[in-house]
């Protein structure tokens, strides 16, 4: 949340909208890893819910519990994965039944475990970054 | 003086970022955040805040539910991450809906509205001959001839008819400017008094179906000169 600087560069993985990121925090890099951290912190205990939530064919749950994720994965720069996030909450009020969300569940899943896996990726990295400024 | 909030929000990262932005503003003190509806109602009411951040889907009730049940109406910013709330937070006169993630010049948009708007009250009708505040969760209409007197508790007043007691987060330097000046007047700094309800005014006091009120010295003259004395 600092002002831009042109001090020191750190280059995010592609599938991390790095513009977006830049919007939200300029390039205070010790903010970002903190936001990484706390979102990973969280990332399993929803994940579980959504999982849980699936499982017991609750569709209610399952919408909150992709409801309360998506704008982490905002908050993260990963928008391609909070867009995803979106319509499968869409197609979650449209679905009476848990068979309709069965391949956008399949989707939803894989797209979660991979933002996931890139999330900390990027956090080891930008901790190193952080660590060592010049 | 800055703003007094309160966060309640179940994504951490959002409420962490949230603070973030009001500490970095220099303009709202985050007193505390919740995860979750319940929990920020007993701290709701026990401690006044100016200001709400206040996300909509959470675990158990929803922010609409947590509004409907506050018994005073602090100035309410949403904070979710969808824009079909915009009807409802129309509906409970929110001052602003801010979509996660926000960035923190939008966050600074907010804030203009929030310093600008006009001061929040628990008035939401002043018609000449009655008033609507909330208490408990609702809106009462309270006739002007049913209201006694309204007396200061803080940053409470309490609105006593014939028979009931009103609490709602409201002051009364507020309330002077709202009510209907033909029948009430402020007798004290802590008082405003319906003048039709006088019993009687024994030097430094004035009775109302038995409730003794002070008159200040700066309000006595005032008094004085609305009351019919032949």
């Amino acid at each position: 949340m600092n002002q831009p600087t042109l001090s020191k560069q750190f280059i995010f993985n592609e599938k991390i909208n790095s513009d977006y990121l830049f919007s939200l925090y300029a390039d205070d890099y010790p903010y970002i890893e903190e936001v990484f951290s706390v979102t990973l912190q969280h990332f399993d205990e929803d994940f579980e819910a959504i999982q849980v939530a699936y499982a017991g064919g609750d569709i209610a749950d399952l919408k909150k519990g992709v409801h309360k994720i998506k704008p982490a994965f905002g908050f993260v720069g990963l928008t391609d994965i909070q867009q995803i996030c979106g319509a499968f909450e869409d197609a979650c009020q449209e679905a009476t039944e848990k068979e309709a969300l069965k391949v956008g569940y399949k989707n939803l899943v894989a797209s979660l475990e991979e933002g996931k896996l890139v999330l900390e990726a990027e956090y080891r990295k930008l901790k190193d970054f952080n660590a060592n400024p010049l | 003086m800055n703003l007094k909030c309160v966060i309640v929000e179940d994504l951490q990262v959002a409420a962490d970022y949230l603070a973030k932005c009001c500490e970095k503003s220099g303009q709202i003190d985050v007193q505390a955040h919740f995860p979750n509806v319940q929990e920020a109602l007993v701290y709701l009411n026990e401690h006044a805040v100016d200001l709400l951040f206040l996300d909509v889907e959470m675990p158990g009730a929803t922010g609409f539910e947590l509004l409907d049940q506050l018994a005073y109406f602090p100035k309410v910013v949403l904070t979710t991450s969808k824009s079909e709330y915009a009807y409802d937070a129309f509906e409970y006169n929110v001052t602003d809906f801010l979509k996660k993630p926000f960035t923190y010049q939008r966050f600074l948009e907010s804030l203009q509205k929030l310093t600008t708007s006009t001061p929040e009250n628990n008035i939401t009708s002043t018609a000449t001959d009655h008033i609507f505040i909330k208490s408990d969760g609702k809106l009462v209409r309270l006739n002007n001839d049913d209201i006694l007197y309204i007396e200061s508790m803080g940053d409470y007043v309490k609105f006593v008819t014939g028979d009931k007691k009103y609490v709602t987060h409201n002051t009364i330097k507020n309330l002077e400017e709202k009510v209907n000046k033909g029948c009430f007047i402020k007798v004290h700094r802590s008082y405003i008094i319906n003048i039709t309800k006088i019993d009687d005014i024994r030097e430094n006091d004035l009775f109302i179906k038995g409730n003794e009120i002070p008159i200040s010295k700066a309000h006595r003259s005032e008094v004085m000169k609305r009351l019919n004395i032949i």
